[in-house]
């Protein structure tokens, strides 16, 4: 039996990946659990709790917090609202333009989405939309169409409808069906949806500062002011700790999904 | 009740399917559509003396023979472009290690290569001031075994580069991955039979196979950075400026939303063949 050769790439790619990716994020987990570290000390002369303190005693950080929150909920209801029962249909039933229509939510993906935003700030600013809590909301919305439509379209599709009809056969009103065979099928990949959709909206950043800043502030618009005005850096590096949790738990969820090739198929891979 | 029912019923009526699909699609044609155009429209037709409206391309004679916005776009054009230079080599090296790897460390790499997707880009942008910037880690490393301080990226064209390249790795490398998937195994060994190095296997049955995941990649990529604006905000300098900050700039600080409009419109053009193939490529995965 020949031993395993050692492999030399995956080391040289484990190594960079590490101190390009890994290392900044620790530097900045560091500072936020540092009292005191001065320059050209390599490590800090006291960690602790203090900017802990003084960060969670901030009106202003409470204040984001309740809005990212709010906004991200209202935006992942409304979105499961308008797009669930459109999935439902995409999914089971014929009507005329089905595909075109389908395909129209890609629309705002063949546009750099920046100049998009500038475009339908535009049409805000007529509205007096600009610095509004509904202003955001709907901007996010927008951001939410795609997944929220195309991912529990292949949900409903994947559920076995023999299931559902040997259900009928015995006497199962449709609601009931639904409820009991349908739902509970595709019930974790929705799941995943509005999961990805409450995340992606909790951190869109160019929207809320396009259209709400200053008067609709969100945990990473405060950040972005943070990195412009703050001088004391644990403000900021606790801030990136309390900002980072969503991703944190998406990203325990998110595991399996990613590693499997439909995810960058989605993308176009 | 069954899907036939339905429309059967509903024949001469709405079709219960558009109905349900309305209020997402009603949502895309006002918010997605409809600013296009009017965008266009707006620039196009500008206020006259009288009161009116008329056809004048004033708005972009002004962006092209304005030094300032022209610096604007070139900064913008060769950031995108030193962007996907090294994004490519990186990701393609990368994807190619993984394709033919296995065992833990290829998924330790992997797991790397895919985990900036879960750091939102305001949390990198601060990670790398704090790393890069001026007395950060980097200085503090090197000044502690005597050496000079480097000159910080940051608040130069490089900051952004060095963000948006990290924020890019993951989709890039996902894409890619999934194009080295068409890739059989026995195609590779029945070249490497025949006599083939390494190097002439890439050339000549891998490449040929993943171009078409390579031109998605590159025009995500392309579409993403052209109007990036944290990263860019947050890293680069205040002048010149790339596309996003500018636009943002013009709107709201500047308070001239004709400019930075027609400044999108611009944007939109430069994008619009990678645009297209992008959609055109995902439509037709979605399809399959």
């Amino acid at each position: 039996m020949d031993r395993p050769r050692t492999d030399w790439t995956g080391i040289a790619f484990a190594t960079a990946l590490t101190l390009l990716i890994v290392f900044p994020l620790l530097v900045v987990a560091t500072w936020a659990f540092t009292n005191v570290w001065r320059y050209p000390s390599v490590i800090p002369q006291e960690f602790g709790l203090r900017y802990w303190h003084a960060v969670l005693g901030r009106a202003d950080v409470w204040t984001s917090i309740t809005t990212s929150l709010t906004l991200a909920t209202v935006v992942t209801l409304i979105s499961a609202a308008i797009c669930l029962p459109a999935a439902y249909a995409f999914a089971r039933l014929e009507f005329p333009g089905r595909n075109i229509l389908f395909f129209s939510f890609l629309a705002g993906h063949a546009f750099p989405k920046f100049g998009l935003l500038v475009a339908i700030a535009g049409i805000f600013l007529n509205l007096g939309l600009i610095g509004t809590f509904w202003g955001v909301v709907l901007i996010q919305l927008v951001g939410t169409l795609l997944f929220m439509i195309w991912i529990p379209v292949a949900a409903f599709q994947s559920v076995d409808r023999r299931m559902e009809e040997s259900a009928r056969d015995v006497g199962a009103s449709p609601l009931r069906v639904f409820w009991s065979i349908t739902l509970p099928q595709a019930g974790p990949t929705i799941a995943a949806a509005l999961l990805l959709s409450f995340v992606g909206t909790f951190y869109e950043t160019e929207g809320a500062w396009l259209i709400g800043a200053p008067q609709v502030r969100t945990l990473p618009v405060l950040m972005i002011s943070f990195i412009n005005n703050q001088p004391v850096i644990q403000f900021g590096a606790v801030l990136s700790v309390l900002l980072w949790v969503p991703s944190f738990i998406a990203l325990l969820f998110a595991r399996r999904v990613i590693g499997s090739g439909s995810f960058a198929r989605g993308f176009g891979g | 009740m069954p899907a036939s029912d339905i429309v059967g019923r509903a024949r001469g009526r709405v079709p219960t399917g558009l109905l349900l699909v309305a209020p997402p699609v009603a949502l895309v044609c006002w918010m997605i559509i409809w600013p296009i155009f009017s965008a266009i429209a707006r620039t196009l037709w500008l206020p006259d003396p009288e009161g009116g409206r008329q056809l004048s391309v004033a708005t972009y004679t002004f962006f092209f023979t304005d030094s300032y916005s022209l610096n604007n776009l070139a900064i913008t054009l060769w950031t995108t472009g030193v962007c996907a230079a090294f994004l490519l080599p990186i990701c393609l090296s990368i994807a190619l290690y993984l394709r033919f790897a296995d065992g833990k460390l290829a998924a330790y790499v992997q797991g790397l290569a895919i985990f900036p997707m879960f750091v939102p880009s305001i949390i990198l942008s601060y990670a790398l001031i704090r790393v890069l910037g001026p007395n950060g880690t980097v200085d503090l490393l090197l000044n502690s075994v005597g050496l000079p301080k480097i000159n910080t990226p940051y608040l130069t064209p490089w900051g952004p580069v060095i963000g948006l390249v990290w924020d890019n790795i993951p989709i890039t490398v996902l894409i890619l991955l999934s194009g080295l998937g068409a890739v059989s195994d026995q195609s590779i060994e029945a070249a490497r039979d025949v006599g083939a190095n390494r190097r002439s296997v890439f050339w000549h049955i891998i490449l040929p196979r993943i171009t078409n995941s390579i031109l998605v990649a590159i025009s995500f990529t392309v579409l993403g950075i052209f109007s990036a604006f944290t990263l860019p905000y947050v890293l680069g300098p205040a002048a010149p400026e790339m596309m996003g900050p500018f636009m943002q700039r013009t709107f709201r600080d500047l308070n001239d939303p004709t400019t930075a409009i027609t400044q999108a419109v611009i944007t939109f053009c430069f994008c619009i063949a990678f645009g297209i193939f992008y959609v055109r490529s995902v439509a037709k995965n979605r399809k399959a």
